[in-house]
């Protein structure tokens, strides 16, 4: 087992003297991060672009190097050459050729199988050798980019060269969803990972919890005063959580047969919603308290039983359609997918949350493909009020209290306003906050946000074990229920908010879903 | 898309009237009305020679924090009339349309020019027109005089006064304005756009030292060139206040020549730091470079061929051990005010820096 504490070294002394101040930016330590299946586009696409940002804006240190591992053959100047070309596609006309000159001296590549040894011993000697060149001070990141199935014999092998030890310097592993395909392969996974490395050493990314967007809802829940004492079962009649996507699966056929909306999305971001919508307030905001909180809200959901899945759950996939004025294909005609499919595109549940805030209030959560509009929010549903006072005052809407995580981040409360004129007739009325309007600041982007954590050793917007587990745990019994229902799928027509059944999911409680 | 639209008439206004006109402006041609986003009140006082362009920078800052920004005209010289307060009201939204045009955002700024004994009330004026529960700064954009009539009233309203050194006529009088005013009780918390513009090469500066092999070296540094711009003498006198400040420096000697300054610094451990610094001819903006020495060592932070890059290099005798390039990022004038708007309360390493800068001048 590696050691769980080896940082810097940095004499007390003098450690901070010029940056003892609120203004100067934290500066990670020195650092080589070491990137598994590097010739992948999320290399190319997202963590170079992040990294050259930090670069550029300071953030990172000039002891800083990025090593590449992959099959392909490749230079260190080829390599290079195609995180140039990634990074032109992603930041055209936003990039410095002095900061690029400056930034690519320190990236290069090796070119190895990650299931042989003798790459790990390579990489082993080049990490030492950088050292000494670029002073990366012993602070390595392993960073796993490559198929998930690869990841257990990475682990293995990088324990095995002794690179997961923290002697002089951390030794971190960052992890990219999915963190196994269902509970089962969670756990063997979390099992074999932490035969070589400590939970403290570990940071699974789910990029959603890196969103500016995601991360406002613990601001308004736990920065607002007002919120606290209606948000539980006393005041609320139900959550409704929708994840909507307008696009297909487009090229990721193959990736998405494999998974589905509930792999995809549901296990990870949604559940990561619901745990900050539902969670108590943590008592800092730290990785141990807010993780904490979280895994309680995931232990609390009510286990679906195995033979009411359908009660509880619904799939469907899209159907060929119009999505803001363009016909586009149904699932089973898009490239790399079955034509005999079931493979869910949209997938929706009913969860109870059994803890003394949440009992009898039911979540609702849907995701989907191909749905009228990209669009996710949280949206709280108030109970009505126990009586009305205005005599002849028909239909009186409940509040509901939206969270919007995007298109247009913010908030916006329903209430009921008198309408003017004689007589006392009252409507609803949106108030409406813009979160964008209020800070128009570009928000950093979620690789950048996390990588950055990541190196300063904050693994609190990071998935724990637990919670890993904790929500494929919740998810299981539905994915059971599907494979034994064999090939029976709802379909939905392509620009519609999925099938019929899904709203007779909430009919059979007497409610109906919110048009985002 | 942004849209500006202003009050066609100018002349007195009550309160009243002002936030009545105000709301019609955030409408549109329909009368849906435009929200009004606010994060603060800014209150800017300036004169006529200046009020065009501070008036533009202002309605570039409100693009990025909407607020309600009160720009105060003084001409205290102006004759009284007799029919009353010489007042002048213009108002003004700036509306940018969000969320695929179905709403508009606004922002709010109310220009009143104060004449003769008004002038020196601008309080009475800046008080009503307040957004209440949000933080006000108050902006001196140009020469910033203690000792001016309106401050004191003025100042009570304010979280936090901004002034910028670089704008004063002699180099170093608002330096030691501030510095005065903060030693007395009950002062505001001050910021300098000048100490702001500094915040990247305070960071290169300390990251040169972050790395454990080299952090034991500043308490070595034994001499510091600085070279600047002929505009950039309070940026190079506060950097060289923090640098002071930061490392426990006491000065003991200053000495001015006709292309900069000598300053002599003894370290904690009684060693002599010695300072030059010196203008550049070149037409450079502001800071040109900062090398610190310490040992076979020596650091450097400098502007690199693109004006708005900085290099930073470590170099171990005649050898290059490390170096890189990076953004210094833009820092035009709404940029500036806009990081300063992000701070509320005293700024200790402002308040260290600029009195070592004070020290420095009293030499």
């Amino acid at each position: 087992m590696a050691e769980t504490t080896a940082q810097g070294a940095q004499s007390p002394d003098t450690e901070g003297l010029l940056r003892d101040d609120s203004r100067l930016p934290r500066m990670p330590e020195p650092a080589a991060i070491v990137i598994f299946g590097a010739s992948g586009d999320l290399t190319s696409r997202k963590l170079v672009p992040a990294l050259y940002d930090l670069a550029a804006s300071r953030r990172l240190p000039m002891e800083f190097a990025v090593v590449g591992i992959s099959r392909t053959e490749m230079s260190h100047d080829e390599f290079r050459q195609k995180l140039r070309e990634g990074l032109e596609e992603q930041r055209p006309g936003k990039i410095s050729e002095d900061v690029w000159d400056s930034f690519s001296k320190g990236i290069f590549y090796l070119p190895g199988d990650s299931k042989e040894p003798d790459t790990y011993k390579e990489l082993k000697d080049f990490l030492a050798n950088l050292d000494e060149e670029r002073g990366t001070s012993g602070n390595r990141v392993f960073y796993l980019s490559s198929s998930p199935s690869l990841f257990p014999p990475i682990v293995e092998q990088l324990g095995e060269v002794g690179m997961n030890v923290q002697e002089g310097g951390y030794s971190r592993l960052v992890i990219e969803k999915p963190f196994g395909s269902d509970l089962q392969s969670a756990q063997y996974l979390n099992q074999e990972i932490k035969r070589h490395f400590d939970e403290s050493q570990i940071y699974r990314i789910d990029h959603y919890l890196g969103k500016e967007t995601v991360q406002n809802i613990l601001a308004l829940r736990f920065a607002n005063g007002i919120f606290e004492p209606v948000w539980n079962q006393h005041y609320v009649d139900h959550v409704q959580i929708t994840v909507a996507e307008s696009d297909g699966v487009g090229d990721r056929g193959a990736f998405y047969e494999e998974a589905g909306a509930l792999r995809d999305i549901v296990q990870n971001h949604v559940m990561q919603v619901l745990c900050l919508t539902a969670m108590e307030p943590p008592v800092a905001f730290d990785a141990d308290s807010v993780r904490a909180e979280k895994v309680k809200v995931l232990k609390a959901v009510r286990p679906i039983p195995e033979d009411e899945v359908d009660r509880y759950a619904v799939r469907g996939q899209y159907d060929s359609g119009w999505v803001w004025g363009e016909k586009v294909p149904g699932y089973r005609e898009e490239e790399d997918v079955a034509e005999d499919s079931t493979t869910e595109t949209y997938a929706a549940l009913k969860l109870l949350v059994d803890n003394w805030r949440w009992a009898g209030v039911p979540f609702y959560i849907r995701s989907g493909k191909r749905l009228p509009k990209k669009s996710t929010e949280i949206a709280i549903q108030f109970k009505q009020t126990p009586h009305t006072p205005f005599v002849g005052t028909r239909n009186l809407e409940p509040n509901v209290l939206v969270i919007r995580v995007q298109p247009e981040e913010g908030v916006s409360l329903k209430i009921g306003a008198k309408v003017p004129g004689a007589g006392f007739e009252v409507s609803s009325v949106n108030m409406d906050l813009l979160y964008g309007a209020a800070f128009l600041e570009e928000a950093p982007d979620a690789y950048q946000r996390l990588l950055l954590d990541m190196m300063l050793g904050d693994p609190t917007l990071f998935i724990r074990s637990d919670e890993a587990e904790g929500a494929w745990a919740i998810l299981q019994p539905v994915l059971d229920g599907w494979s034994e229902n064999g090939g029976e799928i709802a379909q939905y027509p392509a620009g519609e908010w999925g099938p019929q059944e899904a709203e007779e999911l909430l009919e059979q409680d007497g409610r109906e879903w919110r048009r985002p | 898309m942004s849209e500006t639209r202003q009050h066609p008439g100018g002349g007195a206004m009550s309160v009243e009237e002002i936030e009545h006109e105000l709301g019609s402006l955030r409408a549109d041609e329909e009368g849906q009305p435009g929200l009004r986003a606010s994060v603060l009140n800014l209150v800017v006082v300036t004169d006529d020679d200046n009020a065009d362009r501070v008036t533009d920078e202002v309605a570039r800052l409100a693009g990025r924090y909407p607020s309600r920004a009160i720009l105060l005209i003084s001409d205290p010289d102006e004759p009284e009339p007799e029919t009353g307060p010489a007042l002048d009201v213009g108002l003004s939204v700036f509306c940018e349309a969000r969320g695929g045009q179905e709403s508009r955002v606004c922002a709010e700024q109310i220009t009143v020019h104060a004449g003769g004994a008004t002038a020196g009330h601008l309080e009475s004026i800046a008080g009503p027109l307040l957004i209440p529960d949000l933080p006000v700064f108050l902006f001196y954009p140009h020469g910033f005089d203690p000792a001016s009539p309106e401050l004191a009233g003025m100042s009570r309203l304010a979280d936090r006064v901004i002034v910028d050194s670089a704008a004063s006529e002699q180099p170093g009088e608002c330096i030691r304005a501030v510095a005065g005013m903060l030693r007395e009780e009950e002062s505001p918390a001050f910021g300098d756009l000048q100490w702001v513009a500094l915040s990247p090469w305070r960071s290169l500066l300390a990251n040169l030292f972050e790395p454990p092999e080299r952090a034991g070296m500043l308490q070595e540094v034994e001499r510091v060139e600085l070279k600047h711009a002929p505009d950039g003498t309070c940026r190079a006198l506060l950097l060289i206040g923090w640098l002071a400040d930061s490392l426990g420096w006491t000065i003991r000697q200053a000495t001015e020549s006709s292309d900069g300054r000598e300053i002599h610094f003894v370290r904690p451990d009684g060693e002599e730091v010695l300072v030059s610094v010196s203008e550049s001819s070149e037409p450079e903006e502001y800071l040109r470079r900062i090398r610190l020495y310490a040992g076979d060592y020596s650091f450097q932070v400098s502007r690199h061929r693109e004006q708005t890059d900085a290099r930073t290099t470590v170099m171990h005798g005649d050898e290059l051990v490390g170096e890189r390039t990076v953004h210094l990022g833009a820092l035009d004038l709404s940029v500036l005010v806009g990081e300063e708007l992000r701070y509320r309360g005293r700024d200790t390493a402002y308040e260290g820096a600029l009195r070592k800068a004070e020290e420095v001048l009293e030499q």
